[in-house]
């Protein structure tokens, strides 16, 4: 999942109490999420027993991507679409390890050796008005149908829905793997014994309900206008819209503004989602600067994205009650084209890793509260991060310096083929970041980096959206450098954190999240097999190992580990997101 | 032969003795001849204020040149260093000390390298996209005003269409549309290149008009007439008795559009379309301070006091040179 501009994390707890707990799960077990143990009651987050009303305030620098749940797969578009669909299972804000049943009424039931899921759903759940009946099973599944439409495009579709049976022809018409028995019954039939996958992959908001009868005309447009201009809610919330169901221009204006209000159809007897508020005003763009000095001030406001680093130090030294850390909230790192141009000889890979000052871009982000050095794909809070290796990772010189080792890199460009340890091709590289505040800078120690060992760069910062969509994302463009690439787990499963970055038969043409084009097939094997494998403990076994050799094969270089930071005005109770890097939930924030 | 500013003159031909004003004042007997350069340099001398603004232009040009041994000397890291030491644990640039007298950046560079390294962005635009602009524009100027008629149709509507051009929208747009791959198969791309070309293309109309006025005027002077009727051609008229005579108002009008110019770099820098990270300038500087200047106020301060220092001083000598080519204050506007 992209976790862009957006950082979240937890409320209620003073910080050096988090920072504490933090680090001590981070030192020690951290398989699950770094703020309980598993089995414990959720750490300060007090999710039920709140006052009811009031409108939030939301100020948010960047602006959304998509809100059709088809399309979605970053952390802003997410804290929308989780306020305002369903998907058929969910993790509660203070979880990112145990799904609660949603749309679906109890955990499916596995059958087949791990071939076929059957999910039940539960009756009195109803679309928001225009459609106003009550969900049913087909609802369940056109949404995933139409993940295969090439008018919506679901980047996840062919890794996490690819083995229903029939998905590879599919292109948007019923899939012969999803068989509805009956109104409230849905059966998956897949391929392979991976339902294990499957089960998390229902939590995407692909599968929360779509009604065909008025979807279907706006998915014959390209691309599709659901989730554009027309949205149909069934959570507690919906975009505001006309009695016809638009909402743009109404509830959305592209780059002003959003309005969140309360979905009259929603039950809340079917819903463990408490819905405090009354309404939620989103206001896009601002200074990420003037953003955070105006919600740090202010009684009723919280910002969705993270706080630029200078106000993270203001927040911690005066604000100290309306900031928190979410650690293990994703990575960053820049990506290195392993498919073309000097990138593709691993030793210039590994001096770029080693050169690259870990320690400045931590600072650079906000000190180490904010991050800390990156080690390894894997990243705290998801399984198999200790197994390979923790926090220092695995231990080959290259890794051994986060504040950059000069003479590790010399001796890397040395065996690369250039003697007097700097490069001396002709070839510029190209690096394209984004102008972000903290981005720029990441992105300027990087290129630095580059420089000191003799490469020539053409550097571009542009807005984070053309960053991605024009240039990192499109392999055609021979980017040799994308210095603000980043990850997060789409769901608990480590197969999320490293198949889809660094998987050769993941790269796309465009919408690639393998932003360097890794593709080397003893890596590929390694993932195919683990994606078979059965069981967490196994899992995260296998993929720690593959954690490995992507370190051995220094396919990109690190930069932190994220642990988002999240500001609330001073009345505000903001419950996040654990699971989401600690987004603000609006299903459970309240105002006192 | 070569004369002076267009009203010193007397008459055609020939070299012409001006009396020194100063000692024909005093009475002493025998005035002494003075060239028009001696008498626009004693000019120039008597005003104190522009004789600060050259010696400060001097200066930036030699500190612009001469920068890695500036910074050398200084005893300051380079403008790219980042020099962890300098942030606190939240990432937090730290104020000017012993070690860095201007104060480091976001990144830990030091402030003075990169304003000194910074006044070659400035200086660059400022005085090549000048130079440029006044050769564009005299040459335009001098063919409208010269053959009159359809050319100077043609030339002066263009002027007027170019005159319109939003040279902020303009830099905007090249700067996004053009980065990572540039335009034009690569040659067109932010940067400094880039910059003085734009410069050039916009300032150019004032110099063009100028120059026209200019020869309006003196195509129809005693000298020229005289020139034409012993049968010189049209380019010798052009090259020998109209030329010299734009000297001082092109220079005077060209060292105004300097000041002009390095405030546009500054700006379009400022909107991310000028020099490229990590080049330093002055005016992205500005841009990347402002986030954080309730914080640190010496990330803004040095590089503003750098450029408005600059601009003055460009000013100043441009008012000092146009007092000193025109003394009678009979400045030639179009």
């Amino acid at each position: 999942m992209l976790h862009k501009g957006a950082r979240r994390r937890t409320a209620a707890l003073s910080i050096t109490a988090l920072l504490a707990l933090g680090l001590a799960a981070c030192g020690s077990g951290g398989e699950s999420s770094v703020h309980q143990k598993a089995g414990e009651s959720p750490l300060g987050q007090k999710l039920y027993g709140k006052h009811r009303g009031g409108t939030l305030i939301v100020y948010d620098h960047e602006d959304f991507e998509h809100l059709d749940p088809g399309e979605a797969y970053g952390a802003e578009d997410y804290t929308v679409l989780y306020a305002v669909t369903r998907p058929l299972y969910s993790y509660p804000p203070n979880s990112a390890t145990t799904l609660k049943p949603d749309v679906a009424a109890a955990p499916p039931i596995i059958s087949n050796g791990g071939r076929t899921l059957t999910v039940h759903i539960r009756p009195h759940i109803y679309f928001s008005p225009p459609v106003n009946r009550e969900v049913n099973s087909g609802d369940v599944a056109y949404a995933i149908d139409r993940g295969a439409n090439p008018n919506v495009a679901n980047p996840y579709f062919g890794s996490y829905f690819g083995d229903l049976v029939g998905a590879e022809a599919a292109k948007g018409g019923p899939i012969p793997g999803i068989e509805t028995p009956n109104k409230y019954t849905i059966v998956f039939h897949l391929t392979k014994p991976s339902a294990t996958l499957f089960y998390g992959a229902l939590s995407l908001p692909l599968s929360s309900p779509v009604p065909p009868e008025f979807v279907k005309p706006l998915d014959a447009h390209s691309p599709t206008t659901y989730g554009t201009e027309y949205l149909v809610a069934t959570g507690p919330y919906m975009l505001k819209s006309n009695s016809q169901g638009k909402f743009l221009g109404i509830g959305y204006q592209p780059g002003k503004s959003l309005t969140l209000v309360r979905n009259p159809n929603w039950n809340p007897h079917t819903d463990y989602r408490p819905a405090y508020l009354n309404q939620i005003d989103v206001n896009v763009g601002g200074e990420s600067s003037v953003i955070g000095q105006q919600v740090l001030k202010s009684t009723d406001a919280v910002q969705n994205d993270s706080p630029a680093p200078s106000i993270v130090q203001q927040a911690y030294q005066h604000y100290p009650r309306q900031i928190t850390f979410t650690p293990g909230s994703g990575t960053y790192y820049a990506s290195l084209d392993n498919a073309r141009g000097p990138f593709t000889n691993i030793d210039l890979r590994k001096a770029v890793w080693a050169e690259l000052d870990r320690d400045a871009i931590v600072k650079a982000r906000g000190g180490s509260l904010a991050a800390q050095p990156m080690t390894h794909f894997l990243y705290p809070g998801v399984a198999g991060f200790q197994a390979a290796g923790g926090a220092a990772g695995l231990r080959v010189d290259y890794n051994e310096h986060p504040e950059g080792d000069p003479t590790v890199a010399a001796k890397y460009m040395k065996l690369a083929g250039y003697p007097s340890g700097k490069y001396t091709g002709s070839k510029t590289l190209q690096v394209v970041g984004s102008n972000g505040e903290p981005e720029q800078a990441m992105a300027q120690v990087v290129n630095q980096a580059l420089q000191n060992l003799g490469f020539k760069t053409h550097l571009s910062l542009l807005e984070q959206s053309a960053m991605y969509d024009k240039y990192c994302t499109v392999p055609a463009q021979e980017i040799d450098v994308c210095p603000n690439v980043g990850w997060a787990r789409d769901f608990a499963d480590p197969q999320t954190v490293l198949y889809l970055p660094f998987d050769g038969h993941a790269i796309t043409p465009s919408g690639n999240s393998n932003y360097g084009q890794v593709n080397d097939p003893a890596i590929n094997a390694a993932m195919e097999k683990a994606t078979l494998t059965v069981g967490e403990p196994a899992r995260a076994d296998a993929w720690a190992k593959i954690d490995d050799m992507l370190v051995q094969d220094a396919v990109a270089a690190p930069e932190v580990y994220a642990s988002d930071a999240q500001i609330e005005g001073s009345d505000v109770e903001g419950v996040d997101q654990l699971w989401n890097s600690g987004a603000w939930d609006y299903d459970f924030t309240s105002l006192k | 032969m070569t004369t002076g500013a267009a009203d010193i003159l007397v008459a055609g031909e020939g070299r012409v003795d001006l009396l020194d004003p100063a000692a024909a004042a005093t009475g002493s007997a025998g005035a002494l001849a003075r060239t028009p350069l001696q008498l626009f340099w004693r000019r120039l001398r008597s005003d104190r204020l522009a004789l600060i603004a050259l010696g400060f232009v001097v200066l930036l040009v030699l500190v612009a040149v001469a920068a890695p041994l500036v910074v050398q000397i200084a005893g300051v890291p380079g403008p790219n260093v980042l020099d962890p030491n300098a942030t606190n644990a939240f990432g937090a640039p730290l104020g000017p000390s012993a070690g860095h007298p201007f104060g480091v950046d976001q990144l830990g560079r030091d402030v003075f390298a990169r304003v000194v390294y910074g006044a070659r962005a400035s200086l660059e635009v400022g005085l090549l996209g000048t130079a440029l602009a006044t050769l564009i524009g005299t040459v335009v100027g001098l063919l409208a005003g010269f053959h009159g008629g359809w050319v100077d149709t043609l030339l002066s509507r263009t002027i007027d269409v170019v005159l319109c051009f939003p040279v902020l929208l303009l830099g905007l747009g090249l700067g996004a549309a053009c980065d990572v791959h540039g335009c034009a198969a690569g040659a067109i791309q932010p940067g400094v290149p880039t910059i003085i070309a734009i410069v050039a293309l916009v300032n150019w109309t004032y110099i063009a008009r100028i120059v026209r006025g200019q020869v309006l005027a003196l195509r129809e002077r005693d000298f020229v007439l005289a020139a034409r009727s012993l049968g010189a051609s049209n380019t010798r008229i052009l090259t020998r008795e109209i030329l010299p005579n734009l000297l001082a108002p092109v220079i005077v009008y060209s060292s105004l559009l300097i000041p002009q110019n390095i405030l546009l770099e500054a700006a379009l820098s400022f909107l991310g379309v000028g020099v490229r990270p990590p080049t330093a300038s002055w005016g992205q500087m500005l841009a990347d301070a402002t986030p954080i200047f309730t914080t640190a106020w010496w990330y803004m301060v040095f590089p503003g006091l750098a450029l408005l220092f600059t601009v003055l001083a460009f000013n100043l000598l441009g008012d000092g040179l146009q007092d000193a080519l025109n003394p009678r204050g009979q400045v030639t506007h179009t």
